[in-house]
């Protein structure tokens, strides 16, 4: 009796144990979409399965060897093969495999769906940010890590998303189908966010489909999940889950935006709207390496205030910002801003922090030289 | 014949009775039992495909 209370008691604060540490993060997130918690509960069964399969078996091969010990007087059988004995130690597993296929699968059936969708996003993988593309509705966007350098550099204490910041995160609609088509520019990444149980490699030359349709509005965090070089750890996905109206609101004013950059290609642009669309695009992205007040980070990074020899060449400041420096961090801008912006901040790197070019650099000449 | 497939079975299957095993390794050829096989193995392919076919629909 009492052994039975010790064994029941032993059972129970293991099972305990393992679920105290299931629900301390140890376990994957339910997620907030449908398939996130069909998958989180297959795993769950799953898991659970394995535990009961994992104590029976242990469970009689512990108690007869402890229970048949030599010490005790015990002798071992001397027999061959008992076919009926196999034949259930077959088919048990086997009803058990299937039982657990039937139901994985048609969970699997229902993620590789992606038909019907209500809003379609090119999602681009590139060395090392992600370009989001809403297609059909002329608005895309690039979003990188916004995690400062210094605390990357330890130079000051890490904050609380840690490498999991963008400067633009992508924006999705609550309760709505999105399609997910994902492709890379360079070499294989992976869009990974677990919340919403999407994790789909992103193929040079392949467009792979995946979808989402998220329940709540948040925040949702993730990280490219393929080895893709050097700042593989440093392209983060950050997505905004905003109701449907929002989100629609959200769009029609970056769709506003795309239109306004767009006819200002063709027109002549002041050198004050110049500097202050630099300034923004700038502080935005260059910053982080050339620092806000351009004097870059030697040997690394160069200065850019005061660096008379890119003031002397516009040509190649120029040729250096839309075709980046290959084999370092520097990297080409051309497909990840556009004209206007590439435009302005050039002219402020040439006239911000006492740089006195007075060069202009227009966006219409830009765009001349992207379209070569 | 029936020897032959229902002993290909039980080797997909993974469990024989000791009787049937003396019994095929002393009167069967081993031509036979490879042929079944081969033939079986086919049709369990098609039987596995028409499943994934008819749950894909
Ligand atoms: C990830 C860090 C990083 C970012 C972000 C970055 N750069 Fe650079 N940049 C570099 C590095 C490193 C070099 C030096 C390349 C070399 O070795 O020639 C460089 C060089 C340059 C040069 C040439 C300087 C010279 O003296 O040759 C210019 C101009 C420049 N960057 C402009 C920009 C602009 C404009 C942006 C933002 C749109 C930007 N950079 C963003 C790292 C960066
Ligand atoms: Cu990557």
């Amino acid at each position: 009796m009492r052994k039975t209370l010790a064994w029941i008691m032993g059972a129970g604060s293991f099972l305990g144990l393992a679920s105290s540490t299931l629900a301390n993060g140890w376990n994957m997130p339910a997620g907030v979409t449908d398939v996130s918690r069909e998958i989180y509960s297959l795993h769950m069964t799953i898991f659970w399965i394995c535990v009961v399969i994992g104590i029976v078996v242990f469970g009689v091969m512990f108690y007869s060897l402890f229970r048949y010990r030599r010490s005790r007087g015990a002798k071992s059988a001397n027999f061959h093969e008992n076919t009926s004995v196999e034949v259930v130690w077959t088919a048990v597993p086997l009803l058990i495999l299937v039982g657990m296929a039937l139901p994985a699968t048609a969970t699997l059936k229902r993620m590789y769906d992606a038909s019907e969708a209500d809003l379609d996003v090119m999602v681009t993988g590139q060395q090392w940010r992600w370009h989001y593309e809403y297609l059909g509705e002329n608005v895309s966007f690039t979003s990188s890590l916004s995690t400062p350098r210094s605390q990357i550099n330890g130079e000051e204490e890490k904050g609380e998303n840690y490498l999991l910041d963008v400067d633009q995160p992508l924006v999705l609609p609550v309760g709505r189908k999105v399609r997910f088509l994902m492709t890379s520019d360079d070499v294989i990444h992976s869009w990974w966010v677990p919340d919403l149980a999407v994790k789909q490699d992103s193929i040079p030359g392949f467009v792979n489909e995946n979808w989402v349709r998220i329940e709540e509005p948040g925040i949702y965090r993730g990280q490219c999940a393929e080895l893709c070089g050097k700042d593989h750890a440093f392209m983060p996905v950050v997505v905004r889950a905003l109701e449907g109206d929002e989100f629609d609101s959200w769009l029609a004013e970056r769709r506003k935006e795309a239109e306004a950059e767009a006819s200002g290609v063709d027109r002549e642009w002041s050198m004050d709207e110049l500097m202050e669309r630099g300034e923004q695009v700038y502080g935005a992205i260059c910053a982080t390496c050339h620092q806000p007040d351009g004097s870059g980070a030697e040997p690394t990074f160069p200065a850019l205030a005061g660096n008379e020899a890119l003031l002397n060449d516009r040509d190649r400041h120029i040729d250096v910002v839309l075709n980046g420096v290959s084999g370092t961090p520097m990297a080409a801008f051309r497909s990840n801003l556009n004209p206007v912006e590439l435009a302005a901040v050039i002219t402020y790197e040439r006239n911000a922090w006492g740089n006195e070019s007075g060069d202009v650099v227009q966006p219409s000449e830009i765009q001349a030289l992207l379209e070569q | 014949m029936w020897e032959v497939i229902k002993s290909v079975l039980a080797a997909f299957f993974g469990v024989q009775k000791e009787r049937q095993r003396q019994h095929d390794f002393q009167h069967g050829k081993p031509g036979a039992f490879i042929a079944v096989g081969i033939v079986m193995a086919a049709v369990l392919v098609m039987l596995v495909a028409a499943v994934a076919i008819m749950a894909a629909r």
